[in-house]
């Protein structure tokens, strides 16, 4: 009994490794990593997550980035990510619509901050 | 927003209420925490309310565990409705075009049938049943209905965000 205990918590671990935390990432391609740099048009600092309209060289991209309550305990404030900053962002591209970017990191005026 | 939604579902996403949901630090994620401590309760007061109706505990008289426990499942209901309404009308028009939790809401649907159906001939049942006595087959039937679908419900709600 104690041995299967033992297995499945081995094989629950084995499944928990760290890029699957959150909303894990089957939603995204995290094969590829993508930067987008451009002017933020759009921003609503909102819950469930922070979304961003950026100017790209090809597209209008859509950021989705973190909790509003992550954004700020890690310094990204409302003012960071105001329409008319210019931004950077890497992060993945989303499988089903390939305007919008989960961002892993994002840089303003030379802060980078990350958002998992 | 979801375009495709129906209108009305877009007028609550976009009212006062939703903003004010969505604009605040606290609200969404204290709905979220909320929700889930509502449906461990929920989940824990169906157990034992649909493992007595199974036989299980039989050393106790089935109406000294199932109704505390029903009225324990109707307040954790109450909760997870409401806090479910918060982060419903935060995203309103998204969520409710979301298969999954199409699927979530029928299956809602069917639990509760389920438990009014019971509802019907149970309290008589309970109150001529002593200890140790097996209830009536289709009450063992039920109860095994409301564990598979409450288990399927709360899989589905998690599985929302990935759909």
């Amino acid at each position: 009994m104690l041995s299967r205990i033992g297995l499945a918590a081995a094989l629950l671990l084995a499944l928990l490794n760290p890029a699957s935390a959150h909303h894990g990432w089957g939603s995204y391609d995290a094969s590829r990593a993508v930067t987008v740099e451009g002017k933020i048009l759009t921003a609503k600092y909102e819950n469930p997550h922070v979304t961003l309209t950026v100017e790209g060289e090809d597209k209008t991209w859509t950021l989705t980035l973190a909790p509003v309550s992550r954004m700020r305990t890690r310094g990204a404030a409302q003012e960071m990510v105001e329409p008319g900053k210019v931004i950077t962002a890497v992060g993945y591209v989303s499988t089903r619509d390939p305007d919008e970017m989960r961002a892993e990191r994002i840089t303003v005026d030379g802060k980078t901050v990350e958002m998992r | 927003m979801s375009p495709d939604a129906p209108a009305i579902l877009v007028a609550l996403e976009q009212s006062a209420l939703g903003m004010a949901i969505r604009q605040s630090v606290w609200i969404y994620p204290a709905a979220n925490v909320a929700h889930i401590l509502a449906l461990t309760v929920l989940a824990a007061s169906v157990a034992v309310m649909d493992l007595r109706l199974l036989g299980k505990f039989r050393e106790t008289a089935p109406a000294a565990v199932i109704v505390p426990a029903r009225r324990a499942v109707m307040l954790a209901l109450t909760a997870m409705v409401l806090t479910g309404l918060v982060l419903f009308t935060a995203e309103a028009s998204h969520v409710a075009m979301n298969a999954v939790f199409q699927i979530k809401m029928g299956l809602i649907a069917l639990a509760v049938l389920n438990a009014l159906i019971v509802q019907r001939s149970l309290p008589a049942m309970l109150s001529k049943t002593p200890a140790m006595t097996p209830l009536p087959i289709r009450f063992r039937i039920a109860a095994v209905i409301s564990l598979a679908l409450w288990f399927c419900i709360a899989a589905a709600g998690r599985l929302i965000a990935y759909f």
